[in-house]
């Protein structure tokens, strides 16, 4: 599939705002950890705002953006519209929250019920592309996993480096400890990541050019694809990049996405740094646009087997 | 289910000759029909692009001496049940009950691609213009026309075709002529894995078999 950056924005955008706004709910639901104005002037506004830029690169993947507001009709049938409920309802509760925070205490239920549309929209996101059952590489569960687990991650990373420039007393637990939460948190994504790539490589293509096309006869091949200058179908669903540019974007996902990021947190457990956390949250971004670009180009859908050739 | 009507393509192999006439004939019917315009990029230029309905693309089988050319039409395939139509977040993507066409309503698409991406057989193609997506309709302002004469009200690319490799019908009226030819000539749908029963089937080609039967013979 071609990458959409739209979607590399949102998705990771969407992921790192999630993965924050978990955390501090899951922090805050037995009552108060973190401190009222650290909520209310930065994790809820870097919140909101990450979200709304999510939200503004997701309508650059629209031909219509003006009809936007018509995707939400189907909820019965599409995940993703589904998901166009998920993103506005997270949105709102980030609001409602806010108004609790500055007001006073901020209810039990609040905090569940913004963690309940988190994980919803994370569901959501995943399955549009889980449920394409013919596109194999997404069509699992590790799509899921591997959407929280990132957003997780980044929202994790994030959360320490907010909890770090605020200089943020409230917590009852270390820098060390975040950054070893964090670095766990990486790890697992890593080994999943991994898993991933194994079970990509590992895949047998459920359909061929005998069950695309019913030809009898063996050696079956394309001799023409019906047209010379492309076509949606070859822009579509073709990332058009070389094996060297793939591996080298995968060595860079490693490095970036994963093992940077964990190298830096290692040393931060022992000795916290402003520095190395913001430098291991700028690289664990950049790392994440990459994977996800990567997620898209190494889905293999079945279309192509019909545009093998030019002649 | 079966008791609907399923309005479908049956295309036969054995006689299509790859000459591209249904290409351009739904081209022509479809840009200034109720689905238009399908509009070109770069027409004049060294890569030209345009949104069509139909494509006719050409595959080989076998090896030497045994080898074969097919010439292979490709549209929508109006599946019984269409991948492509659940996914949709507005409902632009639907499928008639009357007479089971697949069909987008262009006023409600936003052009996100998804159901493009649901659709094994890349059958849709987003109109790079419009910027909505588009996709074979049967010519459905072709063949419930009060204007046309009766014997024209089928699709422009079964007009067309100078060797009727293409038939048109209910392949849910097992009397019509397109559920005989599929019954009796071993019609099949592409891509079975998938589950989508395509309204639209093929017709092998008999005429590898007739030549090994022939080779045998001597």
């Amino acid at each position: 599939m071609r990458p959409q950056f739209s979607i590399i924005f949102f998705t990771t955008l969407a992921g790192m705002a999630q993965g924050l706004l978990f955390f501090v709910a899951l922090l805050n639901i037995e009552g108060p950890v973190l401190s009222a104005p650290f909520l209310s002037m930065l994790v809820l506004p870097v919140s909101f705002t990450l979200l709304t830029l999510s939200l503004v690169a997701s309508f650059f993947h629209l031909g219509h953006p003006e009809r936007a507001w018509r995707a939400a009709m189907m909820w019965r049938t599409s995940w993703l519209s589904r998901e166009v409920i998920a993103l506005p309802a997270v949105m709102t509760l980030t609001v409602i929250t806010f108004f609790f925070v500055i007001t006073g205490i901020v209810p039990a239920l609040v905090w569940a019920a913004l963690l309940i549309s988190i994980l919803a929209l994370w569901i959501c996101t995943a399955k549009i592309y889980q449920c394409i059952r013919f596109i194999q590489e997404w069509s699992h569960p590790s799509t899921l996993s591997n959407f929280t687990l990132l957003g997780l991650s980044s929202g994790g990373l994030l959360l320490e480096f907010l909890l770090m420039i605020w200089n943020e007393p409230g917590a009852p637990f270390g820098i060390s400890l975040i950054s070893g939460v964090n670095f766990l948190l990486l790890f697992l994504a890593l080994n999943l990541k991994l898993w991933i790539w194994r079970r990509n490589q590992t895949l047998k293509p459920k359909s061929n050019l005998a069950s695309a096309t019913g030809i009898k006869g063996s050696n079956i091949r394309q001799t023409s694809m019906g047209f010379m200058g492309g076509s949606f179908n070859t822009r579509e669903f073709f990332h058009h990049q070389t094996d060297r540019v793939i591996s080298n974007i995968r060595k860079i996902i490693l490095l970036m996405t994963y093992v940077g990021p964990m190298i830096l947190l290692a040393f931060s457990m022992n000795s916290p740094n402003i520095t190395q956390i913001a430098i291991a949250l700028l690289m664990h971004y950049i790392g994440l646009l990459a994977e996800r670009w990567m997620f898209f180009a190494e889905a293999n859908h079945p279309q192509n087997l019909y545009y093998q050739r030019v002649s | 289910m079966s008791t609907n009507k399923q309005l479908a393509l049956v295309i036969d192999l054995n006689v299509c000759v790859g000459c591209h006439a249904c290409v351009t004939s739904c081209k022509e019917w479809n840009t200034s029909g109720s689905a238009g315009p399908l509009t070109d990029l770069n027409a004049y230029g060294a890569n030209p692009s345009g949104t069509f309905f139909n494509r006719v693309q050409t595959y080989e089988a076998g090896s030497f001496p045994n080898t074969q050319t097919v010439h292979f039409p490709k549209s929508c395939l109006h599946c019984e049940e269409p991948p492509c139509v659940p996914v949709c977040p507005t409902g632009a993507s639907y499928k008639r009950k009357e007479d089971g066409i697949v069909l987008v309503d262009y006023d409600k698409c936003i052009g996100c691609s998804y159901c493009s991406w649901a659709c094994p057989y890349g059958a849709r193609e987003l109109d790079e213009e419009r910027q909505v997506m588009t996709k074979c309709t049967l010519c459905v302002d072709r063949i419930y026309s009060e204007t046309l004469p009766e014997s024209e009200r089928k699709p422009a690319c079964v007009l067309a075709c100078p060797t009727s490799a293409r038939i048109f019908g209910d392949v849910h009226d097992p009397e019509s002529e397109a559920s005989k030819a599929i019954s009796e000539r071993g019609g099949y749908a592409l891509m079975p894995e998938w589950e989508t029963q395509p309204a639209n089937h093929y017709l092998p080609r008999s005429i590898m078999e007739t030549i090994d039967a022939a080779r045998n013979d001597k």
